[in-house]
């Protein structure tokens, strides 16, 4: 739950990143795109205001030039005042740009004439026309063209005016003040300049579709704007004036007419334009260029809007993906937490397995009688192979076992298997007993059809009888002098057919006789080229005199080094029991009649521990001796009680062990017998301890506690005292 | 056990056969003491079936030997297995005993 959380937050937090990231880049990429298409845009405007602006200079200087240069013919003329209409002739047509012009004399200059003005211009149809502007209705003494040059005493540029009862259009005049040669005004010389033009020239300006210019003039008063019917009708100031937030805009207009060039915002009704604005020279007037900021921005608004969508799209499949990913999280998560908990199940499922078979060797430390070891390497986490073995009435009962298949459904046979062997052997001692009752059993119960290959063998550990029972498995393999598969009934494996009767066989073990057991994940071991390891190599494998430990080990190298790198394709089980009596027991009453089960003992022992059998006589003579001795010594006549005999191979000397619960009786302590006395000196008794100690190596007495113990050691490759019997 | 006595030309024969060991040695004495009384002639015992000897065994012989002894008689141990021979040589009989093979 906490963990969702978490991954959720996490993703969550990832998206939120992602979006600012974007959104970040997006606002420095549209801040830079901003500011370059503000640039360009200036960068236009300007360019465009200059080159209008001088094209207008162009046609202006063209119209001072043609004034100035004609102004000293006018002088010239002054005293010829007919011929003034001439000059002003000469000046349109030598200038088409000029539309008209006058020499207008000051009033009263020409006493002749108190009013003189004669006008030339060209009419629509280029033809000139020669008016006169002496007229009382137009009183050209009052108009600006007129005073302004007188006031000032120089040439300069009119407001624009339509020119009514004159050029009948609207015209700005450049006039200069024509001086006699007193150097007094005479005159002003005029040439008109139609606006038309102006109006083409500046009203084509369009840097964006949607910009517009506007040209103003000293006065404010609206010379080119694209509402046509506010030119020359309204001053800017009157048009903001009327406007609904025109207060605003009072700044612009004073900015406008201020003789500078800049550009400044403009905010109209909601629409932000930036005005760009620069005066044309000597003419006072003020051309601008006035850009929606839609226009500049538009593109960038719309690559904005189409950014925007983008990033949308991007953050809808980031959470997508996230969404995905975090489902295929969950699902690896929940994936992996069933396979660690199915490994951590198979785990313990080995444990409890391993638990169940033997597992620590020595197995019986106590006894030396016993040298056994054992394996189970299982091909998966569990497998289907047991061993198991246990010590009852001093009889070894043991089995090795492989159920069919691997892995979990084997294991759990292989489970069941193994407590039914030890239900079934916990009071049976024939091992074909044991396997019949299992058999019937497992099959009773067997619905899933798997089999189990077993063999059962109950070893008397203390004569060495072998009984054994095998259902299917592989015949173990018995090592005696030498190697051989232990003979046995094929028989069918357990959980096939119930009731069926197993038979039992029987063998014997000798002293240092060996049995190993297996599975056929031994013999059927393959190397990469998938040979098998085979029951001959397995045979050379188990040569030589080893412990158990040893042998399984070695056993263990030699597979493991055949196989090399393949896989382990079966379980692999092996189980090794060395049988090494460490001798007999035999507890005989004071009876002189029992030294025939004396004889025997030592027979038994001899062939036990695989003696030569030369030895049998001499060690039966020495024993009966010692025996017979403390039966008639340690005990007095008539009391009952026992000799007990224990035999024991160590050390490479046989050792017996005479032990009676008698008075105290040193045998050893009886003087040697002179066998070279004659005859008649030669005592009767003595010759028990003397024939004793001839056969045996050491002969000791000891009084533990209320028992005599008598040690006779015969040290094993030694040739005193043997005797052949044959 | 079993001691078989035969006479003949003046020589008792005692044929030993199977084990004489303790418990047989106690069995067959009284038969031996029997011949005992006849040691003063010549006693063979024939051990060619005698197959182990001990002590007791060796005592019931011993007896035999000093009663001729004492008797003037003789005693002639006749065909002794190996096993037998090396019970005599470790007890000295070789040397009590006349061995005939």
């Amino acid at each position: 739950m906490n963990r969702k959380i978490l991954t959720s937050i996490k993703a969550l937090s990832l998206v939120v990143v992602a979006a600012v990231a974007l959104e970040a880049t997006a606002l420095v990429q549209y801040y830079y795109s901003q500011k370059g298409m503000r640039e360009e845009a200036s960068m236009r405007a300007e360019s465009q205001l200059e080159s209008t602006r001088n094209r207008i200079m162009d046609v202006i200087d063209q119209v001072e030039a043609a004034v100035r240069n004609s102004v000293w013919v006018a002088q010239w003329c002054l005293d010829y005042p007919d011929s003034l209409q001439r000059v002003c002739q000469r000046m349109v047509e030598d200038n088409p740009v000029v539309a008209g012009s006058t020499v207008a004399m000051v009033p009263g200059y020409l006493p002749s004439k108190p009013l003189f003005s004669p006008y030339v211009c060209r009419s629509e149809e280029g033809v000139l026309k020669f008016l006169s502007l002496a007229t009382p209705e137009y009183d050209y003494p009052s108009q600006e063209w007129f005073t302004k040059p007188v006031e000032l005493g120089e040439g300069c540029w009119s407001e624009p005016y339509v020119d009514e009862g004159g050029g009948e259009m609207l015209m700005t005049t450049f006039s200069m003040p024509v001086r006699d040669r007193s150097g007094a005004v005479a005159a002003v010389l005029t040439a008109d300049l139609s606006l038309d033009w102006l109006t083409e020239l500046v009203g084509g300006v369009k840097v964006y579709p949607q910009a517009f210019s506007m040209l103003l003039s000293r006065s404010g008063r609206i010379m080119v704007c694209p509402v046509e019917t506010l030119v020359m009708r309204k001053t800017a100031s009157e048009v903001i004036a009327g406007m609904d937030d025109g207060e605003a805009l009072t700044g612009l207009t004073r900015a406008l007419l201020s003789g500078e060039s800049g550009n400044i915002p403009m905010q109209y009704q909601g629409v932000t334009s930036y005005v760009y604005f620069a005066p044309v020279e000597r003419t006072g007037w003020s051309m601008s260029i006035v850009i929606p900021e839609n226009e500049i921005y538009g593109g960038l608004k719309r690559m904005g809007t189409v950014v925007l969508l983008l990033q949308l799209i991007g953050l809808a499949m980031i959470v997508l993906m996230l969404r995905s990913f975090i489902r295929s999280q969950k699902r690896y998560r929940a994936l992996d937490q069933r396979r660690e908990r199915i490994e951590g199940e198979l785990h313990i499922a080995n444990s409890i397995q391993m638990s169940m078979v033997p597992l620590v060797f020595p197995p019986f430390p106590e006894r030396h009688d016993l040298d056994m070891a054992a394996t189970i390497v299982p091909a998966k986490e569990v497998g289907g192979d047991l061993y198991d073995f246990f010590i009852r009435d001093e009889k070894l009962f043991f089995c090795v076992g492989d159920v069919s298949g691997k892995g979990v459904p084997a294991s759990l046979v292989m489970a069941v298997t193994r407590t039914s062997f030890r239900n079934m052997s916990a009071h049976e001692e024939s091992p074909g007993r044991i396997v019949t009752a299992m058999n019937n059993s497992l099959s009773a119960m067997n619905e899933s059809s798997m089999f189990v290959t077993f063999f059962c063998g109950v070893l008397d550990l203390a004569g060495g009888e072998f009984r054994y029972c095998n259902a299917g498995h592989n015949p173990p393999m018995m090592l005696t002098d030498a190697i051989r598969a232990l003979p046995v009934e094929p028989n069918l494996p357990l959980g096939i057919l119930q009731g069926m009767d197993y038979k039992e066989q029987q063998a014997v073990l000798r002293y240092d006789d060996a049995l190993f057991l297996y599975t056929d994940g031994l013999t059927e071991a393959e190397n990469a080229v998938h040979e098998q390891f085979g029951e001959a190599r397995m045979e050379a494998a188990l040569h030589g005199r080893k412990s158990a430990h040893d042998h399984l080990e070695n056993v263990k190298q030699q597979v493991a080094a055949f196989v090399g790198d393949a896989p382990q394709s079966d379980d692999l089980t092996l189980l090794f029991i060395h049988y090494l009596p460490v001798g007999g027991h035999l507890t005989l009453h004071n009876d002189i009649g029992e030294i025939p089960r004396l004889s025997a003992f030592v027979e038994e022992t001899v062939q036990a521990f695989k003696l030569d059998d030369t030895l049998t006589c001499s060690l039966n003579l020495a024993l009966e001796e010692a025996v017979v001795n403390v039966m008639q010594y340690a005990y007095p006549q008539g009391t009952v009680g026992t000799v007990s005999i224990d035999a024991a191979l160590r050390d490479g000397a046989l050792a017996f062990t005479v032990t009676d619960s008698g008075r105290p009786f040193d045998p050893t302590a009886s003087k040697e017998v002179d066998i070279s006395a004659g005859v008649e000196e030669r005592p009767i008794g003595g010759l028990g301890i003397h024939l004793v100690r001839q056969i045996m190596d050491d002969v000791r007495y000891e009084r533990v506690g209320k028992k005599n113990v008598l040690t006779l050691v015969k040290r094993l490759g030694t040739t005193k005292g043997r005797t052949n019997c044959k | 056990m079993e001691v078989k006595i035969s006479r003949e030309n003046n020589v008792v024969t005692a044929s030993l056969t199977g084990r004489l060991d303790t418990p047989a040695s106690q069995e067959v004495a009284p038969q031996m003491n029997e011949l005992a009384e006849e040691a003063g002639g010549t006693i063979v015992l024939d051990c060619k079936e005698l197959s182990y000897i001990s002590s007791s065994g060796l005592r019931l012989f011993l007896m035999l030997r000093k009663a001729a002894a004492e008797k003037g008689g003789k005693v002639i141990v006749r065909s002794i297995s190996g096993e037998i021979r090396s019970v005599f040589l470790m007890t000295g009989f070789l040397n009590l005993f006349e061995i005939e093979a």
